[in-house]
């Protein structure tokens, strides 16, 4: 299977040619996600463009062809929120990108960063993740996001929305980390007592962003008026990048995972008339209907452990199910770089503790995509969207599948990687 | 779960004598009806029986007579399998991982420190698993003594100890014992280099050998003077050297938490030098460039499925490691070192279907008959066979596909996780089930 996988992309011509070329991908059961499953379906790909998806359409003449005859054909996954390209290895500061000194960081921006020869891409892209959002951590204001299609030697080769979301860290409540503390005896506080002083630090944290978004209001309006005229204000880049997050254009992502901090970022984004998403959301499934009263859509990883010792032992699992039930939008995330290539499986938790099986599959494509308006492009196998396809040996949730083609933009990617390398220079070794 | 009203009477009951010290249901049990995946030479048998009896496996196989009054538990439908043993945790032992303070701390020893109220127990019983092995961490060259056990969740520290497993001790090399990773005010300890790791082993061994010697030499005394003679003074005991002492003569199992290939073929070199074995290397993460001297050395290797780039180390771990080690003729298991991912461990060994097509019946192995070698217990657990303890992992669906779920969980023959329990339990007392369980 592998071996004939990669005869293939030694005939197929070079992507940027096959982009261009007509394609025919024949004989799958094509899951196109936006509309029934197809059996025995063919996709036809155009200028990079996916032209047709149905049952017994003809092969045009000259196009290149897929036989994915009892194989299954997605639409490209797309992993809603990775540090992807920003950082390579963990321990290793010089290829770290992720988080930015200090604590408000708007004017960061992942696109910047985003490596296009990391290579943790094309391990990602070799099962069948096409599309990321690349995100920066940490701080109150960790940045701004883009989201990356995982093909392409250039930055601007990568980008398909730039910037995608502002990313904010909803405050945990904990005192700031003091270095002349750190061997004081700790202070012995009631539950009562240190609950107080851990909203007091959340409000004064809030107060701070709350006050920076105001700034960024004003600061735009200034640069309107200077426009029209008036005095140029001073240059601040902080400001400049909150203004379209603070004026409800651009959405922010507020990491959140306790029920307390997600609602407390839902009040927060109502009260400053914010656009809302909420990543982590371990917790989320106990403020189900706020969240589908605000319409707010959830970036959630499956794979973790239950937030409280009384929580249920599946409590991260049905998450998503009962997120679900209550018709709230959500995608599934790896919320990783080096992981993300087990995107599928994150999903496959979600189906096995009570998501239907086209669910889990949306929320790791559709549902991303729309969340992030960039639905018009990818997410599914529609006529006139980007050709992100991928054909795989079975179920795509399933562990032991294997994937066979992945095309980004109608052009075939290369399935090698450094693990393939490795793989094939030590395997036979004595 | 399809369960006759009978049988939900021997499920209380055995779920009764759980919570007491094993006292197995002399009647035993029977579960019939599913797919039995035996990690042992049946392979798969398909509708079988299982019988348990006094906390053993007494029959199993699709001609099993089950005499009238045997509780049954009807399992048409769903997938037996051994219990799943992760070889690598550090469950139940929260806060005592670690004892950083020296390189060689082969006088601690993890059974001091379970903590059996740890709900991550249950939570990792409700994925299956049975039987773990609690390490030291990786913080020095020569860590402590380990604890091998069964989750039997419910009883005390001391009923989760696996009371036959053999001793086992931790070892580390490369970039955690070096420190490198770590930044905190103060002096750096040595080792601070691959060189200095090597050392610290060779270093050790050398004084546990004199110490043995001493002890040689004392006992001969003993001997020399009889029952009248002058006693001869005892040296002084050193529990640590005592327990290196232990491990050349081969009573205490080396687990070397290990990721360079460099650094695996040196703890084999010092290894053979000084005559010890190592039982399994642990992540051993690029145990691929070098598995037939793992397999020479005789070592079982204990990796992850596919992590990889979280560190320097790290940075050549491909997912096709576990398949290529066992190709090799390496005992591989898959473990998690992490209480969530021990919760899936089922779905980590269905990667190495995908990467190196490993069979499925090998794969399986990885995380039940190989870490049982590893540990030394595989007379006892990691399939099933008959006269084996009936720790057994029951599926919805094949353990690997991905609609699958674990249903129940039984050890010694007790139910210690049952799903509709589970579910019941919470609709009546609203969110408490690990918690309310202990």
């Amino acid at each position: 299977m592998r071996a004939a996988a990669v005869a293939a992309l030694l005939l197929a011509t070079s992507p940027a040619e096959a982009a261009d070329g007509v394609l025919a991908i024949t004989g799958g059961r094509v899951v196109t996600v936006s509309g029934p499953v197809i059996e025995n379906g063919t996709v036809i790909v155009e200028g990079g463009k996916i032209t047709a998806v149905g049952a017994g359409l003809p092969v045009p003449a000259g196009a290149r062809v897929v036989d994915a005859t009892g194989k299954t054909v997605y639409p490209g996954l797309i992993d809603a929120l990775t540090t992807l390209g920003l950082t390579e290895i963990g321990s290793v500061a010089g290829s770290v990108d992720v988080s930015e000194t200090g604590d408000v960081n708007p004017h960061a921006r992942a696109w910047i960063a985003v490596h296009p020869h990391s290579e943790l891409i094309p391990v990602a892209r070799a099962n069948g993740i096409t599309a990321v959002l690349a995100a920066p951590q940490g701080g109150l204001v960790s940045g701004q996001s883009a989201l990356v299609r995982l093909s392409g030697t250039t930055p601007d080769a990568l980008a398909v929305k730039q910037p995608a979301a502002l990313h904010v860290v909803y405050p945990t409540g904990r005192a700031p980390f003091d270095l002349s503390r750190m061997f004081d005896e700790p202070e012995r506080k009631t539950f009562e007592e240190r609950q107080k002083e851990k909203r007091r630090i959340q409000e004064k944290q809030l107060e701070r962003l709350r006050h920076l978004l105001e700034e960024a209001k004003a600061h735009a309006a200034a640069l309107e008026a200077a426009r029209a005229g008036g005095p140029a204000p001073p240059s601040d880049l902080r400001l400049e990048a909150l203004a379209p997050a603070a004026r409800g254009e651009l959405p922010v992502v507020i990491r959140a995972d306790a029920e307390d901090e997600i609602r407390g970022a839902v009040a927060f984004a109502a009260e400053r008339g914010l656009k809302l998403i909420v990543a982590g959301g371990l917790e989320a499934w106990r403020a189900a209907g706020l969240l589908k009263e605000k319409d707010v859509a959830v970036l959630l990883n499956v794979d973790r452990l239950p937030r409280r010792e009384s929580d249920a032992y599946d409590a991260a699992y049905t998450n998503p199910a009962l997120l679900a039930a209550a018709g709230v939008r959500f995608a599934i995330v790896s919320d990783d770089a080096s992981q993300v290539r087990n995107l599928p499986y994150e999903a496959a938790m979600a189906r096995a503790f009570g998501l239907a099986p086209e669910a889990a599959l949306r929320a790791i494509t559709l549902s991303p995509a729309e969340i992030f308006g960039v639905a018009e492009r990818m997410g599914a196998l529609d006529p006139g969207k980007d050709a992100n396809l991928v054909v795989a040996t079975g179920d795509i949730m399933d562990h032991r599948t294997e994937v066979t083609h992945v095309f980004i933009d109608g052009a075939e990617q290369s399935l090698e990687t450094r693990h393939t390398r490795l793989y094939r220079e030590f395997k036979d070794r004595p | 779960m399809k369960r006759p009203a009978a049988a939900l009477g021997a499920v209380a009951l055995a779920a009764t004598v759980a919570a007491a010290p094993p006292a197995p249901v002399d009647k035993g049990v029977a579960l019939m009806g599913g797919t039995i995946l035996t990690a042992g030479p049946a392979g798969t048998i398909e509708k079988g029986t299982l019988l348990i009896r006094g906390g053993k496996i007494a029959a199993v196989g699709q001609d099993v007579q089950v005499a009238a009054g045997v509780p049954v538990i009807d399992a048409t439908g769903l997938y037996l399998m051994p219990g799943i043993i992760d070889a690598h945790s550090h469950t139940a032992i929260e806060g005592g991982v670690n004892e950083c303070t020296d390189s060689v701390t082969a006088q601690v020893r993890a059974t001091d420190v379970v903590d059996h109220r740890d709900p991550d127990i249950y939570r990792q019983l409700a994925g299956g698993v049975t039987t773990i092995n609690v390490l030291h961490g990786s913080c020095n060259t020569i860590g402590g003594q380990n604890a091998v056990l069964k989750l039997r969740w419910g009883q005390g520290p001391d009923g989760l100890v696996f009371k036959d497993a053999p001793r086992g001790i931790k070892f580390a090399l490369g970039e955690n014992v070096k420190r490198s990773n770590f930044s905190r005010p103060g002096p750096r300890r040595f080792p601070a280099t691959r060189m200095g790791v090597e050392v610290v082993l060779r270093d050790a061994f050398r004084e546990a050998q004199e110490y043995g010697r001493e002890w040689e030499e004392y006992e001969k005394k003993v001997k020399a003077a009889g029952a009248r003679g002058v006693k001869p003074v005892a040296p002084r005991r050193d529990l640590q050297k005592e327990t290196l002492r232990d491990v050349l003569a081969g009573r205490v199992l080396v687990h070397a938490h290990c990721y360079r290939s460099d650094e695996i073929l040196m703890l084999i070199r010092v290894a053979d030098e000084l005559g010890f074995k190592v039982r399994t290397f642990q992540h051993v993460l690029e145990g691929y460039k070098v598995a037939s001297e793992i397999a020479r050395h005789g070592a079982g290797a204990s990796t992850f499925s596919d992590w990889w780039a979280y560190k320097l180390e790290a940075w050549d771990a491909i997912p096709y490691n576990a398949a290529i080690m066992q190709a090799r003729g390496v005992r591989v298991s898959l473990n998690s070192d992490s209480n969530e991912l021990a919760r899936r461990l089922y779905w980590e060994a269905a990667k190495a279907v995908k990467y190196g097509g490993v069979s499925e019946d090998e794969a399986l192995k990885m995380i039940t008959l190989h870490p049982a070698w590893q540990l030394g217990v595989e007379q006892r657990v990691g399939s099933l066979e008959v006269g084996k303890d009936a720790d057994i992992a029951v599926f919805g669906a094949h353990p690997f596909a991905p609609d699958t779920r674990v249903e129940m969980t039984i050890v010694d023959g007790a139910i210690l996780f049952d799903r509709e329990k589970d579910l019941a339990a919470r609709a009546r007392g609203g969110e408490a089930t690990s918690g309310g369980a202990r």
